[in-house]
């Protein structure tokens, strides 16, 4: 185990050698440089040269690099050009509220998805089977910055009982803290739980077949306990890699929720990073992304052993 | 009977906790919440031109001079210049007893540092190439002295383009990006929490300038009757109407024209015309074919129907209008007019007919702001018609503005003119000057900018405007499709909200 968790700790270290280099391959193709964010189009060559010159994007692309990663080895993700604070910090002070709000709609869409996946399973080819399918496959296919807005419509203009967007720190008001993550979690949630619920609805299926579930039939065991204590546990592995495929998603996802609720998250600063061309911001995010990525990954291999006893970590 | 006690005394206490809160209630103040579309790249005033910068900062900073309603160089920080004899020396006379929000008095020495590094970093450095020293006479005083004769430059040290903010000495001393957020304006810097919020708070020690009676573009008399304002940034357009419709902002800065049209049936909400806000212009590169050809630029021009380009693209909110000036401007002329708008196909084969147009694909290069992209699709479409091919190409504005400012790589290019018209016709003919737009040289257009810029007379800077507008349409320098506004949305609880360029906090009331 120690040594399994060691060989995949170091097995990080190309790929985000790798990921950093593919971000400076693609900073230098796509053209634009963060002076575009500061001047309108009537400014003149000269200007934007003098402009290039003070924040130093003057410099040859082979020497910026340098430059990064002598600094990035010894934990110093630079200086976002925009923003005019450490790139490690700007992603730290915004990596909570994205992190909750991947984790409270994981939370949501697992709890959702295997419930309604397991309802569907155990009453297979019924109408209400039918029905939670459908009904699956309608999250599974709505675009969730339209259920976002849709969202916003109902509940903030119609019946004014949530807030539109914006965000309220956990700290200074936990109410108001809520009430501002609840519309956010649900559209985050929604493709995800349909998603969910098809996976749990076919893994139970598979399981419901088995002998150790007639036999627990058999032996005059409640319905409810033989599906919670011997079929869900049993349907764990194929909802295990689903939830974290998608748990890595929802950060994804998680940019464009951020951006109809105008919540300043990762994802947000990534994007703003992106369109302004600040690259430092670009390569530190990317790279600090990856680690969270790789981590995910690590975890859900780590909970395959612990959930399966076949698994083994060698 | 212990209940009933509770009762009464809760019921007291809600009284008197309602009397308590009262008078705040309807005494002046409140917050205002602006749903803006995006952030701003900085709020050093010196060092960004763009609109959603200025859109805050006007409220933080000010210049020496500003500019009025009717877009004319007014005194703000000053309180009048006088010009020597020559046209070389400006001496402004600086308003006494002006605080910074730091409760520093402003004197010449600030203003002097803020000019300077305005020379130094400033990213509109047209505004102050003319200059040739600056120097503090007396605490109230500063002279400025020019190399040579400047008819724009009190418009310059008025624009609100990348404007020529002051601030205290030991700001103005750091450097790009680097200073503290103080300056004299109505408002004072709170917080910045990028992709959230800019908060803005009513300086207590401000004094409107008395030389003013009321509120007049960016300068006049800028009373402050609320206690904050925040600027909310919301990129997602629905999200922004919805954050007005469910009370979280009171005013939005920009909605479209459905949207627009939409709020302006219920009584909730006043829709504001800001027209015209800007210029819709197609750059024509005239360093590579086809476009280097004049006869295929006029094909152009002759085929395209002004009408449809503007309704489709900015749809209820357009003039069109061939000047390069806007039309309420002393400046507007009618020299090359006859040859806009012509929306006439075989004038268009004619040209094509005389041109060296050899059918190849023409390259069309836009940002993906919708209007833009609506332009291109409309003249792909409307070319079509005489047999000239188009490529769009969309990409981002960090993208297009790249390839747009090179010889290479695109035909057209369409974006709107926003702050030059309003800064008036010499920034307008700048755009143009050196082939900056075009990418070739006109050296008549570069003759008559400089003419303009030398002279001081009224008359023959009319005429020389006159003469310009003449050369664009006679060479199809570039094509102007029109004026575009904007629609401001306020709810029925903002009071006294007068539209303008930047929506003005000053002079604005909320309802309870």
């Amino acid at each position: 185990m120690r040594d399994y968790l060691l060989r995949r700790l170091v097995s990080v270290i190309p790929v985000l050698f790798l990921v950093s280099l593919m971000s400076f391959a693609v900073i230098w193709i796509i053209p634009g440089d963060p002076t575009a964010a500061f001047l309108d189009a009537s400014s003149t060559p000269e200007d934007i040269a003098r402009l290039r010159e003070m924040l130093g994007l003057d410099k040859p692309p082979l020497v910026q690099m340098a430059e990064w990663y002598s600094r990035v080895l010894t934990g110093d993700l630079g200086q976002s050009i925009l923003l005019r604070i450490p790139v490690l910090s700007a992603i730290l002070e915004r990596l909570p509220l994205t992190l909750f709000l991947a984790a409270l709609a994981l939370l949501v869409a697992v709890g959702l998805g295997v419930a309604a996946g397991t309802f569907a399973a155990t009453r297979r080819g019924s109408f209400a089977d039918q029905s939670v399918m459908a009904l699956a496959l309608l999250g599974l296919s709505v675009p969730d910055f339209w259920f976002g807005l849709l969202l916003i419509v109902v509940f903030s203009v119609q019946f004014g009982w949530l807030p539109s967007g914006g965000y309220v720190p956990l700290l200074e008001d936990p109410a108001g803290w809520a009430r501002s993550m609840l519309l956010p979690t649900l559209t985050l949630a929604v493709v995800q739980i349909g998603f969910i619920a098809r996976m749990t609805r076919s893994a139970m299926l598979d399981v419901i077949s088995q002998d150790f579930m007639r036999t627990a039939e058999s032996k005059g065991l409640p319905g409810l306990y033989i599906i919670l204590r011997h079929g869900l546990p049993n349907a764990m592995m194929p909802i295990l890699t689903v939830t974290g495929i998608i748990a890595g998603a929802l950060l994804g996802s998680a940019v464009v929720v951020e951006q109809v609720f105008a919540l300043p998250g990762v994802g947000r600063l990534i994007i703003g990073g992106i369109l302004s061309r600040d690259y430092p911001l670009i390569q530190g995010g990317l790279l600090f992304l990856t680690v969270i990525y790789l981590l995910i990954n690590l975890i859900v291999d780590l909970l395959y052993a612990a959930v399966d006893p076949r698994v083994r970590l060698e | 009977m212990a209940i009933r006690l509770k009762a009464l005394a809760f019921a007291f206490g809600l009284m008197t906790s309602l009397v308590a809160v009262a008078p705040g209630v309807e005494a002046a103040g409140g917050e205002i919440v602006i749903a803006s579309v995006q952030g701003p790249p900085s709020l050093d005033a010196h060092v960004t031109n763009a609109q959603v910068a200025r859109n805050i900062t006007l409220h933080i900073y000010e210049t020496l001079y500003a500019r009025n309603e009717n877009a004319e160089a007014v005194p703000d920080l000053a309180e009048g210049v006088s010009v020597s004899d020559d046209g070389l020396t400006y001496t402004f006379k600086l308003r006494q007893g002006v605080k910074f929000h730091n409760g520093k008095e402003m004197t010449s020495a600030d203003v002097v540092a803020s000019i300077e590094r305005y020379r130094k970093i400033g990213v509109s450095p047209a505004l102050v190439a003319a200059i040739d020293t600056v120097t503090a006479q007396g605490p109230y005083e500063v002279a400025v002295k020019l190399k040579a004769k400047q008819s724009v430059f009190l418009d310059n040290i008025s624009s609100p383009r990348a404007p020529i903010a002051i601030y205290p000495a030991e700001e103005a001393a750091k450097g790009a990006n680097e200073i503290q957020y103080i300056g004299t304006g109505p408002f004072k810097f709170v917080e910045y929490k990028p992709d959230s919020h800019v908060t803005l708070e009513k300086f207590a020690d401000y004094v409107p300038n008395p030389a003013y009676q009321k509120r007049d573009g960016l300068a006049g008399k800028k009373e402050v009757l609320i206690d904050r304002v925040t600027f909310r940034f919301i990129p997602e357009a629905g999200a922004r109407t919805a954050a007005l419709e469910s009370g979280a902002v009171q005013i939005v800065e920009t909605v479209d024209g459905p949207t627009a049209e939409r709020l302006r049936k219920d009584s909730k909400y006043v829709v504001h015309d800001v027209l015209p806000f800007a210029f819709q212009v197609i750059k024509l590169n005239h360093a590579q074919a086809p476009t280097d050809d004049v006869n295929f630029r006029k094909a152009v021009q002759a085929a395209l129907d002004m009408q449809e380009v503007m309704e489709i693209s900015y749809a209820g909110i357009n003039q069109v209008d061939g000047g390069w000036v806007f039309p309420k401007s002393p400046f507007a002329a009618d020299a090359g007019l006859d040859q806009y708008n012509l929306a006439d196909f075989e004038k268009a084969k004619e040209f094509l007919g005389k041109s060296n147009y050899k059918g190849e694909t023409v390259t069309f290069i836009t940002d993906n702001l919708r209007p833009n992209v609506d332009i291109a699709t409309v003249v792909q479409s409307r070319l079509a018609e005489i047999g000239v091919k188009v490529d769009i190409k969309v990409a981002d504005w960090p993208t297009t503005s790249k390839i747009g400012f090179t010889d290479a790589g695109w035909n057209f290019w369409t974006h709107g003119f926003g702050i030059e018209p309003f800064e008036g016709p010499g920034t307008v003919m700048a755009a143009f000057v050196g082939g900056n737009a075009q990418r070739v040289a006109d050296p008549e257009i570069d003759r008559i900018a400089k003419e303009f810029f030398a002279t001081l007379d009224d008359a023959q800077k009319k005429e020389l405007f006159k003469q310009f507008q003449q050369r664009m349409y006679d060479n199809m320098v570039a094509i102007k499709t029109g004026n575009y506004g904007l629609f401001q949305v306020t709810n029925d609880k903002v009071k006294d909200f007068v539209p303008f360029r930047i929506p003005r906090m000053w002079g604005v009331t909320l309802a309870p």
